[in-house]
């Protein structure tokens, strides 16, 4: 690494033009990370032209920069306060979120996640900083095998999600499973259950279903309830995390940030597995692993600081090989050209000032991001004061208008009112949407990923065991299956009666 | 308290409004079709990809060289899905008066047909073609650890050549598809998501060689990453100009993506002449010069009736090769 030009580095983001570009970047982002829906990318598009009327195109690169990491802060507030995920890396955080905001604390709740994600997206900075282009190489050692293997690992982890029932998530995992086959095939262009409409043709997209499963079913589920009991304002006891909390949240914002780091640099789907590990990682830890989805600090610190690792590593493929990791990156890529600078192994050694202005610009990025979240916080859990008859009419404007905006689609809001339906009766019905949301994510990935290595293979499966990655992975998943089982085995064995507790616990934690 | 958080809540709705107001919904008054003075209000400009693909980006230049010149707004509007025939099935039905023009793909109109169910089949009759706008062309590139570095090398492959494909009913597909059975090499389909997916998997040696759009490929091409085997287009291109053709390599295949403006069918002549006039002097801007350099486009400035010709025999071309060879691009499994 040369050292003088990081430095330099700092130069170029402390120039009062860019710190301003920076600024702005990040405020835009997180405003546009609150509203699910309008994306980063989407963002980014608009803001494009930008580029082009900049004094300087570094100072543009280093706002679209800003936007991007911005918006992984803003969706923590809706996953925590009123339970809609923007995107899939912050599914997870919504089990322990939203049960910590109804028991009051969610001012905890969204503390620590800014804490968690400062943290996280720092570490990750300095990994990007020191380690970029050889984490780069690892990430192209994941081929196809890898992937689905992965992908297998992310599907059995997700029944671990939630409170309790395995049997009921690994039911909804499977019809999450089932609806990622929906639209044409990509191997064969064949149509799967699209029922003849070109609406269905790519499938569907995952705010549709999240925004329906989880904001609308729950909309619904609380119109039924009010009539029964009135309404309490979920009492605000502290907004800001005890000391306590950190000290609870502070091995889980440690291990999250660097699974985060490392799964990010993965391009597709990498940011949910991150995050869905960090969660699985937290709850064995955990000595009580029944708290999780009931309100756990560590729920939300974990995959809380993986997402923003993961966000932040994301950057690596594109500035060190030339390949964008998401749709937010391909924005950046764009941004780049306009700029006259193709993104490939050459960026670091021929515009160092762009690379690492851009790089450092991220350090500066996030402390105004952590300096903004913490008083924003007191402001944003005011919104938990609003009765229910007037929040959720402003919840239901907020999905509808956040899937009309991922293709303008009226058909799009459609689909997510039935998702509505089908989540109030899974809850109703004690089925917990996380897992069905997650699996629906991973669904096409394992299906994909699984057919292409197969054709890599010309057939022979055996290849899956004997790829040095992918077998490895794949000890693990039947070290993951095989750990309970023998583990009850054990137990068996011994007089000791100690299954009863559990099986009533796991009946509470249904109700 | 109420007062504080009802105000809070306005607030809140307020922005969630005016973001998404942003996000490009909008209303349009409507194209003038009697006077010279078009456009009247937004015009909207449907793309049949999502923001940051190629497709996107030389919709939102043309975009922007179109609102500099005619004056008033042209929001470009996502709409992706269906490799494009969702937007095109909207752009079709809208009323013909300016008020919606899209920047439409050669793909969607000669490859997919061979892809896809005849019932969803999109026909250029049902639009009118103002203006050619620019030619991207797929390269052919085989991965350091392949040991290929040309057509001639597939004779020594051992075993299946597999390739890398951008997706089915693609021009990277129908071009990877047809060499390898010109060219009588045993090969293998391996299909992504998109090029940045097969590049990935390129880099890695996952596959042995992948066709992609050169603007993807090139600049791992000039680091040495991966090899260039031959261009798919006409004639060489500018950014790669050591690397041949593969007709300049023994082989009959040509397929090249291309993008051109479209308006529904039955839109005045006097405001496709006012769209061709603007396109044509927004690609005389350095500006515009700039962005086809930086993106590895090359110009195909032609015009409407130009287009539809060459699109016609195109498709024609495609499905006699694809019979004359027995491949099916629907069938990669």
């Amino acid at each position: 690494m040369d050292f003088s030009a990081f430095l330099d580095g700092f130069g170029v983001v402390t120039q009062p033009g860019n710190l301003l570009y920076c600024l702005i970047g990040v405020v835009v982002g997180m405003l546009i990370g609150v509203l699910p829906g309008l994306g980063p990318a989407a963002t980014m598009a608009i803001l494009l032209p930008v580029v082009y009327s900049a004094h300087d195109p570094v100072a543009a690169i280093i706002m679209l920069a800003g936007i991007y990491y911005g918006a992984q802060y803003g969706g923590t507030i809706t996953s925590v306060l009123l339970r809609i995920p923007g995107e899939a890396s912050s599914v997870v955080t919504v089990f322990d979120g939203f049960a910590l905001a109804k028991q009051g604390k969610a001012g905890t709740a969204l503390g620590i996640a800014a804490i968690g994600s400062f943290i996280g997206a720092t570490i990750s900075i300095i990994g990007l900083t020191l380690l970029g282009p050889l984490v780069a190489e690892f990430a192209l050692d994941f081929g196809p095998p890898e992937y689905a293997a992965l992908a297998l690992l992310g599907v059995l982890l997700v029944a671990t999600i939630g409170n309790g029932n395995t049997v009921k998530a690994l039911a909804a995992a499977a019809i999450g499973l089932l609806l990622a086959t929906v639209g044409s095939d990509s191997f064969t262009s064949a149509d799967r259950f699209t029922f003849g409409s070109l609406n269905l043709e790519d499938g569907i997209d995952f705010v549709v279903v999240a925004m329906g499963l989880f904001g609308v079913g729950e909309i619904l589920y609380n119109l039924e309830e009010r009539h029964g009991k009135p309404h309490v304002p979920a009492a605000i006891a502290n907004i800001w995390p005890s000391r306590k909390d950190l000290k609870e949240a502070g091995p889980a914002i440690g291990r999250g940030s660097f699974i985060g780091f490392v799964l990010g640099v993965l391009p597709g789907g990498g940011a949910v597995m991150a995050s869905l590990a960090a969660y699985a990682a937290e709850k064995r830890v955990a000595k009580d692993p029944s708290r999780f989805g009931r309100g756990a600090i560590e729920g939300v610190a974990g995959p809380e600081s993986a997402n923003n690792a993961a966000a932040t590593s994301s950057f690596i493929p594109l500035l060190t090989i030339g390949i964008p990791a998401n749709a937010s990156m391909a924005m950046l890529y764009a941004a780049l050209l306009v700029v006259g600078v193709t993104p490939g192994p050459q960026l670091i050694d021929e515009r160092p000032d762009l690379f690492w202005g851009v790089v450092n610009s991220m350090y500066i990025g996030n402390l105004i991001l952590l300096l903004l979240s913490i008083p924003l916080v007191g402001i944003f859990v005011r919104i938990l004061r609003v009765r229910p008859a007037i929040l959720a009419p402003i919840t239901a404007l907020i999905t509808i208008l956040g899937v009309y905006t991922i293709r303008n689609s009226v058909f799009d809001i459609f689909l997510m009112i039935f998702f509505g339906v089908v989540g109030y009766l899974m809850k109703k019905f004690g089925f917990e949407p996380g897992p069905m949301v997650l699996a629906f994510v991973l669904g096409s990935l394992i299906e994909s990923s699984f057919r292409r290595s197969m054709l890599i293979f010309e057939g022979d499966a055996s290849g899956f065991v004997t790829r040095p990655i992918s077998g490895t992975i794949l000890a693990f998943v039947v070290l993951v299956i095989a750990f309970p089982l023998i583990k009850r085995a054990l137990r068996r064995k011994t007089p000791d009666t100690d299954t009863t507790p559990e099986t009533v616990q796991r009946e509470d934690s249904l109700r | 308290m109420r007062k504080q958080t009802l105000s809070l809540a306005a607030v809140a709705a307020g922005a969630a409004l005016a973001l998404s107001a942003c996000g490009g919904v909008q209303t349009t008054a409507g194209g003038g079709s009697d006077s010279g003075d078009y456009p009247t209000g937004s015009v909207n400009m449907p793309v049949g990809a999502s923001a940051g693909g190629s497709s996107d980006l030389i919709s939102r230049q043309v975009s922007r060289g179109l609102s500099e010149e005619l004056g008033g707004s042209f929001p470009v509007i996502n709409r992706e899905g269906a490799n494009g025939a969702l937007a095109a099935a909207e752009v079709a039905k809208a009323e013909p008066d300016g008020s919606t023009i899209s920047v439409q793909n050669a793909s969607l109109f000669a490859i997919t047909p061979l892809a896809v169910p005849e019932d969803q089949v999109t026909s250029i009759d049902d639009f009118d073609v103002v203006q050619g706008v620019s030619r991207d062309d797929y390269v052919l590139v085989a991965s350091k650890g392949s040991g290929f570095d040309s057509i001639e090398s597939f004779q020594d492959a051992d075993g299946k050549v597999t390739y890398g494909t951008t997706g089915v009913g693609t021009g990277a597909q129908l071009a990877c598809a047809l060499t390898f059975n010109v060219n009588d090499t045993p090969a293998e389909a391996i299909p992504f998501d998109g090029g940045a997916p097969a590049l990935t998997a390129l880099l890695g040696d996952q596959v042995d060689t992948a066709c992609l759009q050169v603007g993807e490929a090139i600049e791992n091409i000039r680091s040495g990453k991966i090899l260039p085997i031959v261009v798919f287009g006409p004639e060489r291109v500018e950014f790669l100009p050591d690397v041949p053709t593969a007709q300049e390599s023994g082989l009959d295949v040509e397929v090249a993506q291309y993008r051109f403006m479209t308006v529904p069918k039955g839109t005045p002549q006097d405001v496709k002449d006012s769209i061709a006039e603007a396109m044509q002097a927004t690609f005389e801007t350095s500006e515009y010069q700039d962005f086809n350099e930086q993106n590895n486009l090359t110009p195909m400035e032609i015009s409407g009736d130009e287009v539809v010709t060459q699109l016609e025999e195109d498709k024609q071309r495609y499905a006699d090769l694809v019979e004359e060879y027995g491949i099916d691009l629907g069938d990669a499994s």
